[in-house]
């Protein structure tokens, strides 16, 4: 993969990449890339792709209210936060 | 159950088992957070009634840490329990620690850890495995009668074979994924590891069924009930180190002795089922590991010029290496213009190899292979980087692409190793696992670990 395809894709991700990381993650990406064209040698016309293990029927549940007590619990877990807003840099 | 009854006095000789568990534990660092005077609850009934377990730190524990070997939550404490761990409580064990893994799940050593190093306590030079690496190293080191870990691609089995201990891993979805940190949520499940063939059980039995939680989460079923007969083997196995190569071919000379009938197959689709599986893994961990932006919890750096900033500079600071290369190929491969190539492509080969597989439970009741190629191998090992560790899951990614249970079970020894094999069986064919394991468990008793004692009482 180029440079200019990792930093697309880096950036996609949400992730900043050194000069060094490029080098160094990018050749990993790229092996891990190349090995899947492995897969172009098996004929899959005609299947249908399987997205998950096991498919059930749909799931459904009555539409009634439980009362959970984890809100204030997890709210806590912000790195900053007043009262209950998590606290972000201006975006402007 | 002998070893379960020991157990049972942990609460009562406390000090013995503290003056057994802590040199080992500064031996092989196998928890994360490791709370030995944790006290069961002392009115508790049930089948696991005062038995300590271990659980691997991507699993939520009330009032522990969830950190998932990463800086990005280091600092995180889980308010609550996940449901496997609840309806284990439920049933009477506690929780004394959260053990160590790679990072979010992520490599086959658990030495993709930012938060510690787990050696094997068969030979502290080489590793215990991954990525539930640490709860297989303390439930060989004996410091908890069973753990909890995760099995995305073989991370219960492949460290259970390593350290030389049943690992299972059931049918998606018979065992709740709430509470797990989701990595590849098609594939992944909670599995269980131990010594003790008959507690595994148990501990399926009362932590399986449907979860309101997790839409996924199926009841058990019974396959129709028959004696395992045939167990199939592969017709060429390439590759295996000559140790582990010994190990299964006294393995199917026992299971013949034991009046199995062996029956030679073949899984043509077995050389495309890595990269199908690594392109569907990290396809799933983009989007999963999405969540981690350091606004609701999490790492965050000290300064950040706006949102945006913020956003990339902790996932950017709180992700090692394999994990940023991960989610980089899951980014990629879902990228506009590249999905039919990589991802539907890889899926499509999914239902190649569930279709392969099919056809081998046509022909027989459990499928036996060797969990992984290799013994345990040396920290930092050149000829098993990171690349290598993957082409190496061929054994084990089978089972979570089809969805089907198996269970690595320790097999022998080579030059002073254990090694695993392992059952695979058709989806709620976990029986016939439990069953031929058991049976191969009375020529071949599960080796103990040289140093390791359950008479710590004593």
């Amino acid at each position: 993969m180029d440079i200019g395809e990792l930093e697309t894709t880096a950036a996609l991700a949400q992730i900043d990449l050194g000069e060094g990381d490029l080098a160094r993650l990018g050749e990993a990406v790229s092996q891990m890339l190349a090995y899947f064209e492995k897969m172009n040698a098996l004929d899959t016309t005609g299947l249908e792709p399987t997205t998950h293990a096991l498919v059930k029927d749909n799931r459904v549940r009555p539409d009634i209210v439980a009362p959970s007590d984890l809100a204030d619990a997890l709210v806590d877990q912000a790195p900053e936060r007043e009262d209950r807003f998590f606290v972000i840099p201006n975006v402007l | 159950m002998s070893a379960t009854i020991a157990w049972k006095q942990f609460q009562a000789k406390k000090e013995a088992y503290l003056a057994y568990a802590r040199p080992w534990e500064k031996k092989i660092a196998s928890f994360l957070t490791y709370r030995p005077e944790a006290s069961p609850v002392t009115t508790a009934t049930g089948p696991l009634a005062g038995l300590p377990f271990g659980v691997k730190d991507n699993i939520a524990v009330d009032g522990f840490p969830l950190t998932c070997g990463s800086k990005m939550l280091a600092d995180l404490i889980s308010p609550y329990d996940a449901t496997v761990v609840a309806r284990i409580k439920a049933a009477g064990a506690f929780v004394i620690g959260k053990t160590n893994l790679d990072e979010f799940g992520m490599g086959s050593s658990t030495d993709n850890s930012a938060l510690g190093k787990t050696h094997n306590p068969w030979d502290v030079t080489r590793v215990a495995g991954g990525s539930s690496g640490g709860s297989a190293a303390a439930v060989a080191a004996g410091l908890v009668p069973f753990s909890l870990g995760t099995d995305t691609g073989g991370s219960v089995r492949q460290p259970a074979s390593f350290c030389g201990v049943y690992g299972f891993k059931p049918t998606y979805g018979i065992l709740s994924r709430y509470g797990l940190t989701a990595y590849a949520s098609s594939l992944e499940t909670p599995g269980i590891l131990s010594s003790d063939l008959e507690l595994v059980k148990t501990i399926f039995e009362v932590a399986q069924g449907r979860d309101v939680h997790d839409q996924t989460s199926l009841d058990a079923e019974t396959l129709a009930s028959r004696p395992v007969k045939t167990i199939a083997v592969l017709a060429d196995l390439a590759d295996l180190d000559p140790g582990v190569k010994a190990v299964y071919e006294h393995t199917l000379n026992v299971l013949k002795d034991l009046g199995f009938v062996l029956v030679p197959v073949s899984l043509p689709t077995l050389d495309y089922a890595v990269p199908a599986y690594y392109t569907i893994a990290t396809a799933e961990a983009s989007a999963n590991l999405a969540r981690f932006n350091g606004i609701r919890y999490g790492h965050r750096p000290v300064y950040a010029e706006n949102p945006e900033h913020l956003v990339r500079q902790s996932r950017t600071d709180g992700f090692g290496d394999e994990v940023k290369t991960r989610i980089m190929v899951g980014t990629y491969v879902l990228r506009s213009g590249f999905q039919d190539q990589y991802y539907t492509k890889a899926q499509k080969v999914r239902t190649l190899i569930g279709n392969d597989l099919q056809k081998v439970f046509d022909q027989a009741d459990l499928l036996l292979s060797p969990t992984f190629p290799v013994p345990a191998f040396v920290h930092g090992d050149k000829t098993m980087n990171e690349f290598q560790q993957k082409l190496a899951d061929k054994f084990t990614v089978t089972a979570n692409l089809a969805g089907v249970p198996a269970l690595s079970f320790p097999a022998g020894l080579s030059g002073g190793l254990p090694v695993g094999m392992q059952f695979t069986a058709p989806a709620f064919g976990e029986a016939r696992l439990f069953e031929a394991a058991a049976a191969f468990a009375t020529r071949v008793p599960v080796a103990a670990c040289p140093g390791t004692s359950l008479d710590w009482s004593k």
